[in-house]
């Protein structure tokens, strides 16, 4: 894969998180001891069951949070607070309510450090060019609340790639789609991503999805977390050849990983669906890949 | 009942909003009919009469409009002091705290018991009528703005911090649009107390004054309580203030959705 003796783009280093309540200041541990190096291009998804941690560790990369101990480095530089380098793709999109579709996509580039190196007349041109990529031509002068949530995810993801960062941050961002929508934003991400260009010009992806299907179709390397507190149990690289295509999902191999992730987390989803620790019913054997973390 | 949705035409709802009140007329100019001649009762026609008087050659809509001047500048003051105030309060923890006492142990104090004050200070000319306007449209602003402020999104302002905004432009172009829907609000409520407000400072100045000095519908009322003891007069005023005031709350009702039009 990528030289191993070349510099990460991200690293993290024995990362963990405490939160501590306001009122009461008890401390909960949210993740701990996290260890990853992220290579500049790599399309990373990391999955594991509500509560995992999952955002908490998006959200220290996009630096709106700190580590309580440990470092995040992006090429070598301690990460000290969010920028434009990282963009983010909130879980619940985060638009700007009182603006359009259109303005939501221009937000950085108008207001923001992205839209430096251009003109204006460029930046107008950039926004039309992201609203017509991500599909929202004829849409774009209606505001967040008059959009489906699908119209909505594609306005903020237009915004993300609007921005031009260097590192992608994901939340959930596919999570309210229907399944078709899903499918074909899918294989949408992974072109804009850069998947059929060289590996150096693409850019580094990280992706949170509670859909293992979903992280095994985009990823280079899936990241399962365990929960309680959220610690990296196992990274599997997914060793599928790319360009993907929708029959990648009928590659025997496609189905291995799918099924070797499910056996990390299976365990712990079920806990979760009980609700109890010690007394988890023994899944069935049955139980089939395609169910989901949450 | 239609879940209590009327679905009768618009006309036909005001003719039904209109009988009572005609009824009321009628009766009011009847029993004014069976008083003697030259009494000061105010009856329908001869409030019409005054009304038309006063409009023609009273100087009515002089003094509506010098009132209605002096309250869209103290509450432009009020809007500007407001909303500063309040994105500074809403969006810093420490001015916050330090304003706070001060903030709440005035508002209590209503407008009119600042009006000795503003008379000493002031005169009782128009720099009274609006130190008191602004100060009675300054709280309504100031704090709905503050729980406008605090009650942003705050993924909004992260969100915002992703994309390289910097404090200020996030203030302006985040937090204010953010918490406009509360502003408004807070302006239709203190356009409302500015008028409320303007009416009773000019009546009292007036009376400070002897009737001189400042001008205004208020005055005008006080002149024709304490001078002439016109009532019909008197009842002429009312019912222009009482027409500004619905004007004024019907323009922001036309205002809101244009102002916050993501708003439904």
């Amino acid at each position: 894969m990528t030289d191993p003796t070349a510099q990460p783009k991200l690293r993290l280093h024995n990362v963990t998180k405490t939160f501590t309540a306001p009122r009461t200041g008890q401390q909960t541990l949210a993740v701990a001891d996290i260890n990853l190096d992220i290579q500049a291009g790599e399309f990373i998804c990391i999955v594991g069951p509500s509560g995992c941690g999952k955002s908490t560790v998006l959200n220290m990369i996009a630096g709106l949070d700190r580590p309580s101990s440990g470092s995040i480095e992006k090429d070598g530089t301690p990460i000290t607070g969010p920028g434009a380098d990282r963009g983010v793709m909130f879980q619940d999109y985060a638009l700007m309510p009182w603006q359009t579709a259109q303005d939501n996509v221009g937000f950085g580039l108008r207001h923001g450090t992205p839209g430096q190196p251009f003109t204006p007349a460029e930046r107008e041109a950039r926004i039309n060019h992201f609203v017509d990529l991500v599909g929202l031509k004829g849409a774009e002068k209606k505001y967040p609340h008059q959009l489906s949530g699908g119209m909505r995810q594609r306005v903020a993801l237009a915004r993300l790639l609007a921005n031009g960062p260097d590192i992608l941050l994901m939340d959930e961002p596919l999570g309210a789609l229907d399944a078709q929508t899903r499918l074909i934003l899918q294989i949408e991400l992974l072109r804009i991503w850069g998947e059929t260009a060289a590996r150096t010009q693409r850019k580094t992806a990280i992706f949170i999805t509670h859909d293992i299907d979903e992280a095994v179709f985009l990823a280079d390397r899936v990241v399962v977390m365990s929960s309680h507190p959220g610690r990296v149990r196992a990274v599997l690289d997914i060793d599928l050849p790319r360009p993907r295509s929708e029959s990648i999902r009928t590659h025997p191999r496609f189905g291995q990983l799918a099924e070797e992730i499910w056996e990390l987390i299976r365990d712990e989803a079920y806990r979760a669906i009980s609700g109890s620790t010690d007394t988890a019913p023994t899944p069935p054997e049955t139980a089939t890949r395609t169910a989901t973390t949450s | 009942m239609n879940n209590g949705i009327d679905t009768s035409p618009r006309w036909s709802r005001a003719a039904r909003g209109a009988a009572l009140p005609l009824v009321l007329l009628v009766t009011w100019q009847v029993w004014a009919l069976s008083l003697p001649t030259g009494s000061p009762a105010p009856a329908p026609l001869r409030v019409l009469k005054a009304a038309v008087e006063l409009i023609t050659t009273g100087g009515l809509l002089d003094a509506l409009a010098q009132s209605l001047g002096r309250v869209l500048i103290g509450f432009a003051a009020a809007l500007v002091l407001g909303i500063v105030l309040g994105v500074l309060m809403g969006s810093s923890r420490a001015v916050r705290d330090n304003l706070d006492p001060i903030v709440e142990s005035f508002r209590p104090i209503a407008p009119m018991a600042i009006l000795p004050i503003a008379i000493l200070w002031f005169g009782t000319g128009t720099p009274s009528a609006l130190a008191i306007v602004t100060y009675a449209a300054f709280f309504p602003v100031l704090v709905n703005t503050v729980h406008g402020v605090t009650r942003v999104d705050r993924k909004l302002v992260l969100a915002a911090q992703t994309m390289g905004v910097s404090r200020l432009s996030i203030l302006i172009r985040v937090v204010l649009p953010g918490a406009l829907p509360s502003i408004v609000l807070g302006s239709r409520l203190a356009m409302g107390v500015a008028w409320t407000a303007i009416i009773a400072a000019e009546l009292a100045v007036g009376a400070k004054s002897g009737g001189g000095g400042s001008g205004g519908i208020g005055q005008m009322m006080f002149v024709f309580y304490a001078y002439s003891i016109d009532l019909n007069a008197i009842v002429v005023c009312m019912i222009m203030v009482g027409v500004v005031a619905l004007l004024i709350d019907r323009l922001f009702r036309w205002l809101e959705p244009r102002l916050i039009p993501w708003k439904q």
